[in-house]
C-alpha cells in the first residue's frame, strides 16, 4: 500500500470512526436522556404495565335506634376461596392443560386451545373443591363458565368455590386446610338486620355492586380490580349512603406478564363507615307492628292488616315509629334479592313505603282543616249550628248522605267534630268554598312533601282545587265537589306522614314541617325551620281540641283510650273506587297529652275486600292505642290528669 | 452435587429413614436424662422424699375427688344426651409421652416426643398438656413423633373466647430470636375489648373444627388492632410460658364412635 492509498484509507477510517463515535454518542446520549431526564415517565409506564390495584369495600356503618339499640349492623360472610395467583395453582393449570392436550392427541381428536384451557382450569378448581367437599361433607360442583369469567376479568381476586359457609364449616376449614394452601377461608361482610322485618321500609336495604374506587385512593392510573361492595337502595340505607359507606381499602400488586400477583407494594386497610342514630324507638315500632296483626275468624288464622302508621315527637318532629304493611324480612335482601324474594316483596305493593309513598283521601280527619279554614274566614264560629237529618239535598235534587242514616240533629262545631257529622261539614264546605279550604290546606303544608330525610317521598299528594279538577276531568267545580272536599273525599290525597305532621300542628296550634328520621341533638332541634302560626285564636283552637277530646272519650275514637293519658283524636273512613266497587280506608289521627303534646300519630288501614265496611274507630284506633301505650310505658311523665276540656262536654 | 446426582428412590429412602436413624440417638439421650433424674432423686434425703410423698398424697386425694366429680358429670352428660337424643361427643384416648427434644428457634417451633407408630399415634392428632394446647402431630416415625407447637406459624386452629361461641382463627406467630413465642388471632369480633390487663380474654379451642375438643386453653389475647377487612380485630396471643420447658405431653387419639 503506497502513501497515497494509505492516506485515502486513513481518511475513510477517520470518517468511519467519526460516524461510529457519533452513533455511539447518540446512543449514549439517548440512553442518558431516557435514564436521567425521562426516568419518571418510564417509571410510570413500567408501573402501569406491571402494577395492578385491588380495591376492597369497607364495612358499612351501623344504624341504631334513639336508645342506641342496633337496628342494622354487619355480619361476617364466610366463604371458601382459591387464590388463583398462587404459583401452585398456576402450575396445576399448566399441567392439567398438558394432560388434556396429550389425551386429545392420543385419541387423534381435534381440540380448541381456548376451550381446553377453560376445561383445564375448571378441572383444577374442581380438585380443590373436592378437597373442601370432603372436609365439609358437601357435593358442590364448579361452574366452568364462572371460573373462566373470573379469570378473564378478576384474575387477582380470590375465586369463591363455596359461598356463604356456616360458622361450623368455617371452623372445620380453619383446622383442616394447611396454612400455605391456595384454598383458604375468606371473610367478607354483609348487612345484618336483627329485627328482621321491623321498620323494613324505613331502614331500607342495600344492593351489591362493583363500587367505583374513591377519589384520592392511590394508584388511580393503574388497572383496578374492585371487589363487590354495597350501596343503599332504599330507606335510610340510601338516604345516608355517603355516611354509612366507609373508606375503601386497596392493595397495589406487582404482577408477572400473565397478570398474576408477585409482590404486594402498598396496602391500605378499609375503614368502616360512620354509624348513625335514628329517631326511631324500636319498642314503639314493635308495638305498632304487632298491633297490625289480627285473627281472621273466617280463615281461622292470624293475618296482617295492610296500611301504615306514623308516630312523631310532636315537639321535635322526630319520627318515633314508621310502619308500612305488608313488609319484608330485610335479611332476605342480603347478600342479594332472589327473584322469589322480589316477587314476594312486590305482593300487595309491599315494596312501597305507604307511610311516605301511599296517598289516600284523608277522610274525616280533614274536617279539622275545614273547621280551621272556616273559622279563620269567620264563616263559622263555636256556636254555629247546623241541622243534620241524615242527608243533604242539593238544589239539583241530588242527595248526599251522612254516615249516620238517622242524622245527628242539631249540632254545633265541637259536637260535629266529635260525631264526625258529614252534613255539618257539607254545609260548612259549601259556605266556605274550595278556594279558602284548599288555600288553608296548602298553608298547613298538606299540598307539598313534608321534606322528611328519607328518599322517594311521594310528590303525588294534593288538595282538591278547581284547576286540578279541570285539568284531570275537563269539568267545572260543582257544589258536590265542595261537600266532598270538606269531608276529606274527592280529589284530595295525602300521606299518613302528612297526617301525623298535621296532627302535631293541630296539637301545638302551630304549623310545623320537615319531620326527621335522624335523632336530633338540641342544637339541631334549635336549627329546625321555625313553626308558623296557624292563625287560629286560642278559643278557636280549643274548639278543635274539644271535638277531638270528646271523640277520644266518648265518640268514634274511644278505642284509643289509654288509662291516665289525655288524648285528642279524630277517626275517619275514606273511600276509593276499585273494580267497580269501593275499598274503605280506616283513619285515625291523634296527639297526646292534650295540654302539652309530646307525640302525634296517624294510622291508616286499607280495606282488603270490596264494599266491606271499615271504620277508623274499629280498625285503626287499636293500633294507635298500642303505640301510645308503648310510648307512655317509657314516658310516664306523659300521663297527666284527665283533660280539662271535659267541662265543654255535654 | 453428589446428592443431586443420586437417584430419586435413594434420596427418598434416605429422607424417610433419616429420622429413624436419628431417633435412637435422641431416644438414648432422653433415656439417659431420665436416668440422671432418677439418680438425682436417689440422692434426696428421706425427709425430702417423705415431704414430697405427703404433697403427692394430698394431690392424689384432690385428683381423686376431681375424678369422682368428672364421673358424675360424665354420667349427667350421658343422661342428657340420651334425653335430648344428641349424638355422643367424640371421645379420646390419651397417650402420655415424654418430650425427647425441643426445637424452638426462628425456623422451627416443634418438639419430638417419645412415642410414634408403636403407640398408634396418628398424624394430625392434637397434643395437650396441663396448660392447654401444645400443638398437633405433624410427623410420625417408628418410635418418635414430631409435634408442631402452637407458636408454629404453620399451625392454625379454630378458637373461641371463653364464654363466646363465635369461631375465630388462631395461628402461630413464629418466634423472633430471643423473643417469647406468640400467636395471632384473627377475625375477633369488634365487641371484644381489653379493658383490664389483669383479666385478658382467654382463647380456648372451639370444638367446631373437628380436631380439638372444645374448651382447651390456647392463650390470652393481650393486644388488639384493626383487622384487614375493617370488620374484625387481629390480636396478639400470649402463650403459656411452660411450653418452652415441656417434659411430658398427652396425645389425644380420637376413638371412632361405635356403630
Amino acid at each position: 500500500m503506497n502513501a497515497e492509498e494509505k492516506m485515502k484509507y486513513q481518511g475513510r477510517l477517520l470518517l468511519f470512526y467519526g460516524l461510529l463515535a457519533l452513533m455511539i454518542s447518540t446512543l449514549l446520549g439517548t440512553v442518558g436522556y431516557r435514564q436521567l431526564i425521562e426516568t419518571d415517565f418510564f417509571s410510570e409506564r413500567v408501573k402501569v404495565q406491571n402494577h395492578r390495584r385491588i380495591v376492597t369495600p369497607a364495612p358499612r356503618g351501623n344504624i341504631y335506634d334513639r336508645e342506641g339499640r342496633l337496628l342494622v349492623g354487619n355480619k361476617p360472610k364466610f366463604s371458601a376461596v382459591v387464590y388463583l395467583s398462587d404459583a401452585g395453582v398456576r402450575s396445576a393449570f399448566r399441567n392439567e392443560y398438558r394432560i388434556l392436550v396429550r389425551d386429545y392427541r392420543e385419541r387423534n381428536e381435534d381440540y380448541r386451545t381456548g376451550r381446553l384451557q377453560k376445561q383445564a382450569r375448571a378441572n383444577v378448581i374442581q380438585t380443590y373443591l373436592d378437597d373442601v367437599n370432603r372436609m365439609l361433607g358437601r357435593e358442590d360442583k364448579v361452574d366452568i363458565e364462572k371460573v373462566s369469567t373470573h379469570l378473564n376479568y378478576n384474575p387477582l381476586l380470590p375465586f369463591p368455590i363455596i359461598d356463604d359457609i356456616t360458622r361450623e364449616e368455617f371452623a372445620v376449614l380453619l383446622e383442616s386446610l394447611p396454612v400455605q394452601s391456595p384454598v383458604q377461608v375468606y371473610v367478607s361482610n354483609q348487612r345484618n338486620y336483627p329485627y328482621e322485618s321491623t321498620a323494613s321500609h324505613t331502614l331500607g336495604y342495600v344492593s351489591s355492586t362493583v363500587l367505583t374506587p374513591d377519589e384520592g385512593l392511590p394508584g388511580e392510573d393503574l388497572t383496578t380490580f374492585a371487589e363487590k361492595g354495597t350501596f343503599g337502595r332504599s330507606g335510610v340505607e340510601k338516604q345516608f349512603d355517603d355516611i354509612l359507606q366507609g373508606e375503601m381499602g386497596m392493595e397495589i400488586w406487582v404482577v408477572d406478564p400473565y397478570g398474576f400477583q408477585v409482590e404486594s407494594q402498598e396496602r391500605r386497610y378499609p375503614t368502616k363507615g360512620n354509624d348513625i342514630q335514628l329517631s326511631l324507638d324500636i319498642d314503639i315500632q314493635n308495638a305498632a307492628e304487632n298491633a297490625f296483626w289480627y285473627y281472621d275468624q273466617s280463615e281461622g288464622k292470624d293475618k296482617e292488616n295492610i296500611g301504615a302508621a306514623v308516630m312523631l315527637d310532636a315537639s321535635t318532629l322526630e319520627v318515633l315509629a314508621m310502619v308500612s304493611k305488608p313488609d319484608y324480612d330485610l335479611n332476605d335482601t342480603t347478600p342479594f334479592i332472589s327473584n322469589e324474594t322480589y316477587e314476594k316483596m312486590k305482593e300487595n305493593s309491599g315494596l312501597q313505603n305507604r307511610a311516605i309513598q301511599g296517598v289516600y283521601p284523608p277522610g274525616s280527619p280533614f274536617k279539622l282543616l275545614t273547621s280551621a279554614a272556616a273559622m279563620k274566614a269567620n264563616i263559622i264560629s263555636a256556636d254555629t249550628a247546623h241541622y243534620c237529618p241524615g242527608y243533604y239535598r242539593f238544589s239539583s235534587g241530588a242527595v248526599q248522605r251522612c254516615w249516620k242514616q238517622t242524622g245527628h240533629q242539631e249540632e254545633i262545631l265541637w259536637e260535629a267534630i266529635r260525631d264526625s257529622c258529614n252534613v255539618y261539614f257539607y254545609l260548612t264546605g259549601l259556605d266556605t268554598g274550595v278556594d279558602i279550604i284548599s288555600n288553608e290546606a296548602t298553608y298547613w303544608g298538606l299540598a307539598n312533601r313534608t321534606g322528611i330525610d328519607l328518599p322517594h317521598e311521594t310528590g303525588s299528594m294534593r288538595v282538591g282545587t278547581k284547576e286540578y279538577k279541570r285539568k284531570i276531568t275537563g269539568q267545572a267545580w260543582y257544589a258536590g265537589d265542595d261537600t266532598n272536599l270538606a269531608i276529606g273525599q274527592g280529589f284530595t290525597r295525602l300521606t299518613p306522614l302528612q297526617m301525623a305532621v298535621f296532627a302535631a300542628s293541630v296539637g301545638r296550634n302551630e304549623v310545623v314541617s320537615t319531620p326527621s328520621i335522624l335523632r336530633l341533638s338540641p342544637q339541631q332541634v334549635a336549627q329546625r325551620p321555625p313553626p308558623k302560626a296557624t292563625g287560629l285564636t286560642k278559643d278557636q283552637h280549643q274548639i278543635l281540641l274539644n271535638g277531638m277530646i270528646a271523640s277520644a272519650q266518648m265518640g268514634s275514637s274511644q278505642r284509643i283510650k289509654v288509662d291516665g293519658l289525655s288524648i285528642a283524636a279524630k277517626t275517619g273512613t275514606a273511600e276509593v273506587a276499585k273494580d267497580g266497587g269501593k275499598i274503605e280506608l280506616a283513619w285515625i289521627v291523634a296527639f297526646a297529652p292534650v295540654e302539652n303534646p309530646q307525640v302525634s300519630l296517624a294510622v291508616i288501614i286499607e280495606g282488603q275486600t270490596l264494599n266491606e265496611n271499615f271504620f277508623g274507630g274499629v280498625h285503626a284506633a287499636p293500633i294507635a292505642r298500642a303505640m301510645l301505650e308503648a310510648y307512655t310505658s317509657k314516658n310516664p311523665d306523659a300521663l297527666t290528669p284527665p283533660p280539662t276540656a271535659t267541662a265543654a262536654l255535654p | 452435587m453428589a446428592w443431586l446426582m443420586l437417584p430419586v428412590f435413594i434420596k427418598s429412602i434416605a429422607k424417610t429413614s433419616f429420622y429413624e436413624f436419628q431417633a435412637p440417638v435422641s431416644l438414648t439421650s432422653s433415656y439417659v436424662r431420665d436416668l440422671q433424674d432418677f439418680w438425682a432423686a436417689r440422692t434426696k434425703s428421706k425427709n425430702e422424699l417423705y415431704e414430697a410423698g405427703q404433697g403427692l398424697a394430698r394431690l392424689n386425694a384432690a385428683y381423686e375427688l376431681t375424678a369422682l366429680e368428672n364421673n358424675t358429670l360424665r354420667d349427667e352428660i350421658s343422661r342428657l344426651e340420651n334425653l335430648l337424643q344428641l349424638p355422643s361427643r367424640p371421645d379420646y384416648q390419651y397417650e402420655i409421652a415424654r418430650v425427647v427434644e425441643r426445637d424452638f428457634n426462628a425456623w422451627w417451633q416443634r418438639i419430638i416426643i417419645r412415642k410414634g407408630r408403636d403407640y398408634g399415634i396418628p398424624v394430625g392428632a392434637p397434643v395437650v398438656f396441663v396448660g392447654g394446647v401444645v400443638g398437633r402431630v405433624s410427623e410420625v416415625h417408628a418410635y418418635t413423633s414430631v409435634v408442631d407447637i402452637i407458636s408454629n406459624s404453620h399451625l392454625r386452629l379454630a378458637v373461641v373466647i371463653g364464654g363466646d361461641n363465635r369461631p375465630m382463627s388462631y395461628r402461630g406467630g413464629g418466634a423472633e430470636s430471643f423473643a417469647t413465642p406468640v400467636g395471632i388471632a384473627e377475625f375477633i369480633p369488634v365487641d371484644i375489648q381489653i379493658s383490664d390487663t389483669n383479666d385478658l380474654p382467654t382463647l380456648v379451642t372451639s370444638g367446631m373444627g373437628g380436631v380439638y375438643p372444645a374448651g382447651i386453653r390456647v392463650g390470652e389475647i393481650r393486644r388488639l388492632k384493626q383487622g384487614a377487612g375493617g370488620m374484625f380485630y387481629d390480636g396478639e396471643v400470649l402463650l403459656d410460658e411452660r411450653l418452652a420447658s415441656l417434659t411430658e405431653v398427652a396425645v389425644m387419639i380420637q376413638i371412632p364412635p361405635e356403630r
